[in-house]
């Protein structure tokens, strides 16, 4: 029986990019950018991810000049731990080389 | 920002209120994060994108779910009860029936949550607001269906004028069923959960009895020494039910009451089980009873059915001509009067049902004390 993957492929998008810099606060418009994802899309990944505890979010803590605040996001340990392990194994692994047949040497 | 992504963003905004308090924070980060996205087409789907967030969020949560099918069933409704001919008194009282009705349904819940808070939780407050109302949407669609035949010209036999004061009547005595309604199932709702679903239940079982004995508000008449027995062994069966399912829920209330609380609650308990009981007794067959009332102009084996089985087609009263069964006039005049019969029931389910009731707890106090 085929198991079942625990990130879809656009939540995978979304974490590869989070993994990149894992320290560093994203805005959504910019993941929304990375990943090619809509707004309607990548929103309701990163409110899954908070729920599981895999993502944290805050304010922007100063308020800029004509805009309102932004929302921040980044991977816990947890989630990165988890988001590595997945984006990992999601990633094509390399065809093994195979080493050549010397039959001409040995004929 | 142009004028199309200003609506869309203050609709987003708007949006947050139906959402959990603990996902608006979400929705105001689309909105915040909105000022980042180039303008034009990209922002407005990027609002768009937000607003469909907040309309799966809200219908996850049920805010939306049952507003909404609100909305469907009333807009199903209105556009049935509509139609007729312009100028028809019948057309005029049948829409402002369907909009009063669809006002006060969308309407009282917001004025009974101010004092007795917003719906329980639990099961059985839901099913019995949402079978509530759609039994009171489904009694406007079938008295509407009725009163286009009925009360159009020139089968109108009782007036213009008496057709407004009892379609007035009837709005009055509708609201305060859609009140009743809510009351029962809000969270400091004055019957408890048990009351409500006894009531309920013992309420429907009746309705569904009065209308198997009565289809059309009248006794049936039946041919035969073995039929006509039975069904008057039946009549006297019902009579009993439904003078003994109130007082019964009132003795078990009081009973209630007089071991958890024995100042008086036992009683109000009593009184509101009875008054649950007849509201959903008559509502129940005012609906069932009114629904064969309107397909009677359009089906032939019905009318036959009801013409051998029922004596009488219209009372002799007041100014109206006494007419011959099996006529068009008379089944039309007799559907008029039938129709507007059940808003006798619909007044005096209720109050003879609170009465039992309080007596029932009443009565228990009394042989306890």
């Amino acid at each position: 029986m085929r198991v079942r993957p625990e990130f879809s492929a656009q939540t995978l998008s979304v974490l590869a990019v989070m993994c990149e810099q894992p320290s560093q606060w994203r805005h959504g418009y910019e993941l929304a950018k990375r990943t090619g994802l809509k707004s309607g899309t990548l929103y309701p990944i990163l409110v899954r991810l908070a729920d599981r505890g895999l993502m944290e979010a805050r304010w922007q803590e100063e308020q800029p000049a004509g805009r309102p605040r932004r929302h921040l996001y980044r991977l816990t340990p947890d989630g990165l731990a988890r988001a590595s392990v997945a984006v990992t194994v999601a990633k094509p692994s390399p065809q093994p080389v195979r080493p050549r047949r010397r039959v001409a040497a040995q004929a | 920002m142009n004028g199309v992504n200003r609506a869309m963003a203050a609709l987003l905004r708007w949006s947050m209120l139906v959402m959990p308090a603990e996902r608006r924070e979400w929705a105001e980060a689309v909105w915040s994060e909105a000022a980042e996205v180039p303008s034009g087409w990209r922002q407005l789907s990027w609002l768009a994108g937000g607003l469909r967030m907040t309309v799966r969020e809200a219908a996850l949560a049920r805010r939306l779910r049952y507003p909404l099918a609100f909305a469907a069933a009333a807009a199903i409704t209105a556009w049935t009860a509509w139609s007729g001919p312009p100028g028809n008194a019948a057309t005029t009282i049948n829409r402002v029936d369907v909009i009063t009705m669809v006002v006060v349904l969308a309407t009282l819940p917001w004025i009974v949550g101010r004092t007795r808070g917003t719906v329980s939780g639990g099961w059985l407050a839901r099913l019995v607001r949402t079978g509530g109302y759609a039994a009171i949407l489904a009694l406007v669609l079938v008295r509407t269906a009725t009163r286009r035949v009925a009360d159009a010209p020139p089968n109108n036999l009782g007036g213009v004028t008496s057709a407004w004061m009892g379609e007035a009547a009837y709005l009055v005595v509708m609201t305060g069923y859609v009140a009743l309604i809510l009351v029962v199932t809000a969270r400091r709702s004055p019957a408890d959960r048990s009351t409500v679903a006894t009531g309920v239940a013992a309420g429907s079982a009746l309705g569904i009895i009065a209308y198997a004995l009565g289809p059309l508000g009248f006794p049936l008449r039946f041919t035969g020494s073995g039929p006509v027995s039975l069904y008057d062994a039946a009549l006297v069966l019902g009579v009993y039910l439904a003078v003994s399912a109130p007082l019964a829920a009132g003795l078990a209330a009081g009973r209630r009451g007089t071991r958890s609380d024995p100042a008086g609650s036992g009683v109000r308990q009593g009184s509101m089980a009875g008054l649950i009981i007849g509201s959903a007794a008559a509502l129940v067959v005012a609906v069932l009873s009114t629904a064969t009332i309107a397909l009677l102009p359009y089906d032939t084996w019905l009318r036959q059915w009801a013409s051998s089985h029922i004596g009488h087609w219209t009372p002799v009263a007041g100014h109206w001509t006494v007419l011959g069964p099996g006529t068009r006039e008379g089944y039309v005049a007799g559907n008029s009067a039938f129709a507007a019969g059940y808003l006798i029931v619909l007044l005096l389910g209720p109050l003879l049902g609170c009465a039992l009731g309080a007596w029932g707890a009443r009565s228990w106090r009394l042989l306890t004390r």
